[in-house]
């Protein structure tokens, strides 16, 4: 990154926030030029290569239902009229996405059937041959590209670029992305992608441009809401009303006009066939269980290991307090997708829904009286937080929604660093059990290794600061043991695995009586702990902004 | 890396790094996969495996000979005794007898491939680490590191290692390079003896070390030569000439002795060196990048000449090839006594000889010129040449001939394997690993303008392989030429391993040239006797008047 640059940027951020309804039209007309300059230096090349390469190494590796889930969608989008996207029930994996992401598998799905015809074949459930493997991994690793600019973009214009690097690259090289999306397979990569170009967008103070990126990212996956109350505090106080808190017309006008555009490009042809409650029926399917099938390392899972661990209290002491017979049975299996309390009152969707809202609104209020970029950030990371958090049937992935934002805020302070790494090594950890075939396992676990020391070692060494009080100190111990708990746990659960194994052969017991469910229980009892943790660290730093001011917050 | 205070990572996350790359490539196919009655080398492994756990060590080199029998030394023997043995109590079925054939199991595959992965991180990774160290002891911390990284992802041997799965050349082949590698080190740091012993090992592992037994051999008794008779000291090359032979044959003796009276009867060893050293067979298995298949599709030695006569005419060739190495070696170690003697120096049996640095080179001439002529080659040995050529590679400066012509053989050896690789279905990885390798060594095969006769000859190889790549991709090959495309194989690849063959014997003698220039100056000479440090900077000087004197002439 040139000391030019660098200036210039200064220099473009400086600007007053009034002008910046100006600036909007300026700047994609003064810095066209710019989009075609990407200076790409060695180093970031050879990460490049080392990371297309190991995705092109895990190919062959294991694949979840998510592969055939995005190939039946291929299928649906070329082989059928819009018109029966969202009604098609061939295959069980219907189409549960957003538009857009239902335009992009149609495109996608164009050189697929060029290549091989029998991948875009409706009928041809659970086509494994080479072809449609080896295209569909290229499309991750190709749509991944949406990502790997906008992080090379956050380098070019940073307060610190050679921070920034470091976070650039450990966003791209994130474990989760190659669990989530290189193995497990899904478009992670493409769809994060977005979401950075519009939080790019927010930093250089395009605001108009982020809110209209983050419409069009809704409308490529949902589950981004999580993101939108901190997206619609932010959009609304800073861009569409001034400082002193009056409302700019103009402004708000145009953003309107951008995300209800978006909104009609992408539904509005359903709209007009008169199937939006069949395409909302599909995308918010609400007759699922509090937990997925494994407990997701949120609130609810502590919830229900506190459940567990009352219910075999009070079966072994023979209290008399009345059990719920139908969670005494969900107990003993351990992982069932639908979650029923054998002691606590159970959790109803409402629940969930008001803990969420109640915890997002902290976050959303102080964004409300500091729009800046940094708290923009951090309220962007709470609300996800908030969400994967007390949501109602969570998915392990979904904790990408968190790490992702949070990564951008590691290097601001050492407070700050401390709740990325320990989020992150829980984070990371509890998308292990997605990968519960042997080989991948040593990948996964090597792959994190790697890159936990790689993003550790260098960042802490700019940032570190020592804890200065008592308390700060017994705080820094109790976290560093908790870190150092998770070799541990990665011990205890392949031992566990291994007995379990060992003695169903020989004894002939049931999964039941040896509690296999242990290890994935323990894995995300411990995980959440961790990321229990992060929140509250992650909500207090937030609420004392003033006191840990670092690069970020040079940006108005 | 280094700028960012990375310095004391860089060697665990290479280790790291390398494993991982390892696992992945392991993901993928192998050998014989789903392919039965026979299946592939995967299998023979494992097979193995099964035999000698269950089999008494006598009857191991009788048992179904049909059904991939034992034809490797017996050091393999005990090690896959030694993995079957820990298979079988994860889980007894993966070896039972017979009854386990061909199975293809998740668990048992990733038992096989992490015996692979723990074997070589055991022997040949440890054994990379220690060369790194000491053979570059002078150079800096970031060039010892790109060396260990230069060998650690050498794409061949990780393609045939953690793909393929031929276990004879890929555990043994790996195990057997890991051991050479420690008798290298063993003679960088003066320990001859252990370094023999090493050796025998590595001979007893697979039979293919003897591509390398003349350099070694020579090397030792150039040594002997070197330390001569000094006059009122204890006699000392006959010494080291005795105690070497007494352990090399004690090694084999007590490695071999399971096979021989009283413990099995007289027969069995017969039958073990049978089976190791399968004269029955053909003159080279399917096609292979050496000068008799090359020559073949102008001349049909099969129709031409016996095979009797054909055995005798490769070892003559075979030995002839390996010829240059010992000559060059005697002879510096002959005139380097010499110009000690007249300096009136006493030599330490311990330290290291100044014409070290030649062995690499003997090394790989003794190697090249068993796979060009030797009898019965496979296309997997090019990994025996590869050793010493990535050896010289990795220490070698980016503008010197030692990098272009290691990173040529290297990429052509690859090149060579193809219609392997492409048979286990191991193409993508074929193209990931070259990839990776080129840029992490910072090669870029298609540098133009070209600088040299070297370069010039690189870009028509590349040009070539590329072009045959393409047209095996496009154009279905004519019914009266089936492999028309492994042939080009063969033809491409060949010219290359001859012209290497030449260069390496070419840089021997320059390097011997520029020894010679030292010993004749006896304040130089003074430091080297000295001890360790002093010699390891003639090392470097030898080297770098050697890369000087390679540069003067290709420039």
């Amino acid at each position: 990154m040139s000391m030019k640059g660098h200036s210039k940027s200064i220099q473009s951020r400086a600007g007053p926030s009034e002008l910046q309804g100006e600036k909007t039209d300026a700047v994609p007309t003064a810095n066209w030029r710019s989009w075609f300059q990407w200076d790409i230096e060695h180093g970031e090349w050879d990460i490049f290569v080392f990371a297309t390469v190991l995705k092109l190494l895990l190919f062959p590796s294991y694949r979840s239902t998510d592969f055939e889930v995005h190939r039946n969608w291929l299928a649906i989008t070329h082989s059928l009229p819009i018109s029966k996207w969202y009604y098609d029930t061939t295959s069980e994996w219907t189409l549960d996405y957003p538009p857009f992401f239902a335009y992009f598998e149609k495109l996608l799905s164009v050189p697929a059937f060029l290549l091989d015809s029998k991948i875009v074949d409706l009928h041809n459930l659970k086509y494994e041959s080479w072809s449609v493997i080896a295209y569909q991994r290229t499309t991750v690793i190709v749509s991944e590209l949406v990502l790997v600019l906008a992080l090379h973009r956050f380098i070019r214009d940073s307060v610190d670029p050679s921070t920034q690097r470091i976070i650039s690259a450990s966003i791209f090289l994130h474990p989760g992305f190659l669990i989530v999306d290189h193995i497990h397979f899904q478009y992670n990569g493409f769809l994060f992608g977005i979401l950075l170009w519009s939080i790019l967008m927010a930093r250089n103070g395009n605001k108009l441009a982020s809110g209209t990126l983050f419409a069009v990212l809704l409308n490529f996956k949902h589950i981004y809401m999580y993101l939108a109350p901190a997206y619609f505090i932010y959009l609304l106080r800073s861009y569409c009303m001034t400082p002193s808190g009056q409302v700019q017309v103009r402004n708000f006008l145009s953003l309107a006009n951008m995300v209800i555009a978006v909104f009609l490009a992408s539904l509005g042809p359903f709209a007009l066939m008169g199937q939006l409650p069949q395409l909302f029926s599909r995308l918010f399917p609400f007759t699922r269980g509090l937990n997925h099938a494994y407990w997701a390392p949120n609130a609810w899972a502590l919830v229900t290991a506190v459940d567990r661990v009352l219910l075999r209290y009070v079966q072994y002491r023979d209290l008399n307090v009345s059990v719920n017979t139908a969670g005494v049975a969900s107990t003993s299996r351990g992982l069932v997708g639908d979650t029923v309390f054998a002691i606590l009152p159970n959790v109803q969707p409402i629940h969930t829904f008001t803990a969420t809202l109640a915890s997002q609104s902290i976050c959303l209020f102080k964004l409300w009286k500091t729009p800046t970029y940094k708290s923009f950030l951090t309220a962007i990371t709470l609300c996800g937080y908030s969400s994967f958090l007390f949501g109602w049937h969570v998915h392990e992935k979904a904790v990408l929604l968190v790490l992702v934002p949070l990564s951008l805020l590691a290097a601001e302070r050492q407070v700050y660093f401390r709740t990325f790494i320990i989020a992150s090594v829980a984070g990371v950890y509890s998308l292990f059990p997605l990968l519960y075939t042997p080989a991948e396992s040593f990948v996964k676990v090597i792959y994190s290794i790697l890159w936990v020391t790689y993003v550790y070692v260098p960042l802490s060494k700019r940032i570190y600061e020592f804890p200065t009080t008592p308390a700060t100190v017994a705080l820094d111990i109790a976290e560093k043991l908790y870190l150092a708990g998770f070799p541990l746990l990665l011990l205890f659960v392949n031992a566990y695995t291994l007995w379990v194994k060992r003695r169903m052969i020989n004894t002939e017991e049931s999964g039941t009586d040896t509690m296999e469910f242990l290890p994935l229980m323990a894995t995300s009892v411990y995980c959440a702990i961790g990321l229990v943790w992060g929140y509250v660290r992650l909500t207090y730093i937030y609420l004392h902004e003033d006191t840990y001011q670092g690069q970020l917050s040079e940006i108005g | 890396m280094h700028k960012r205070g990375l310095r004391d990572w860089v060697l665990p996350g290479a280790l790291l790094t390398s494993t991982l790359i390892k696992c992945c490539i392991g993901l993928g196919s192998y050998s014989g996969k789903g392919t039965p009655p026979m299946y592939g080398d995967y299998e023979a492994q494992r097979h193995w495996m099964e035999l000698t756990l269950h089999l008494p060590v006598r009857e191991w080199y009788w048992y179904d000979l049909q059904y991939w029998g034992l034809d490797y030394p017996p050091l393999t023997g005990y090690v896959s005794w030694l993995c079957g043995v820990v298979g079988s109590w994860i889980e007894p079925s993966w070896f039972a007898l017979d009854k386990s054939r061909g199975i293809e199991t998740e668990g048992s595959k990733v038992f096989l491939r992490s015996t692979v992965l723990i074997l070589d991180a055991l022997i040949y990774v440890s054994a990379l680490v220690v060369f790194a160290n000491i053979w570059q002891a002078m150079r800096s911390k970031r060039t010892q590191n790109l060396a260990l990284l230069t060998l650690l992802f050498q794409p061949a041997l990780l393609l045939i290692d953690f793909g393929h799965f031929q276990y004879n050349s890929v555990m043994l082949g790996e195990e057997n390079l890991g051991l050479t590698l420690h008798a290298l080190n063993l003679f960088a740091m003066g320990h001859d003896l252990w370094g023999a012993v090493f050796f025998a090992f590595s001979l007893c592992f697979k039979q293919m070390a003897l591509y390398y037994a003349p350099a070694i051999g020579t090397y030792l008794l150039a040594k002997c030569l070197y330390l001569g008779r000094p006059e009122g000291q204890v006699i000392n090359w006959e010494r080291l000439f005795v105690r070497l032979a007494i352990v090399t044959v004690f090694t084999f003796f007590l490695l071999f002795l399971p096979f021989l009276p009283p413990f099995a009867p007289l027969s069995g060893i017969g039958q073990a060196i049978r089976r190791i050293f399968p004269f029955a067979r053909g003159l080279f298995e399917d096609k292979v990048s050496n000068f008799w298949c090359a020559t073949n599709v102008v001349i049909k030695w099969k129709f031409w000449i016996s095979r009797a006569l054909l055995v005798k005419l490769s070892t003559l060739l075979t030995l002839l090839g390996s010829m240059p190495c010992v000559v060059i070696l005697l002879s510096t170690a002959r005139r380097m006594q010499f110009a000690r003697q007249t300096a009136q120096e006493s030599a330490d049996m311990t330290a290291q000889p100044p014409f070290l640095a030649l062995l690499p080179y003997a090394l790989l001439t003794s190697s090249l010129s068993f796979f060009l002529f030797s009898f019965q080659v496979h296309e997997k040995t090019i990994l025996l040449p590869l050793l010493p050529v990535t050896l010289l590679l990795s220490g070698a400066p980016i503008d010197s001939t030692a990098y272009t012509w290691g990173a040529l053989v290297n990429n052509v050896a690859v090149f060579s394997m193809w219609p392997l690789l492409k048979k286990d279905g191991l193409g993508l990885q074929y193209t990931a690993t070259l990839v990776l390798w080129n840029r992490l060594i910072g090669y870029n095969p298609f540098t133009w303008p070209p600088k040299s006769f070297t370069h010039i000859f690189s870009l028509a190889v590349y040009f070539a392989a590329i072009s045959i790549h393409l047209l095996e991709m496009t154009v279905t090959p004519p019914q009266r030429y089936p492999d028309i495309f492994t042939v080009l194989n063969v033809l491409v690849c060949t010219p290359v391993f001859v012209l290497a063959w030449l260069w390496s014997v070419k840089s021997s003698l320059k390097v011997a040239w520029s020894l010679g220039g030292v010993s004749r100056k006896p304040e130089n000479q003074k430091k080297g006797a000295e001890e360790e440090r002093p010699s390891a900077e003639i090392r470097r000087r030898v080297w770098e008047s050697g890369e000087l004197a390679e540069d003067g002439e290709t420039s």
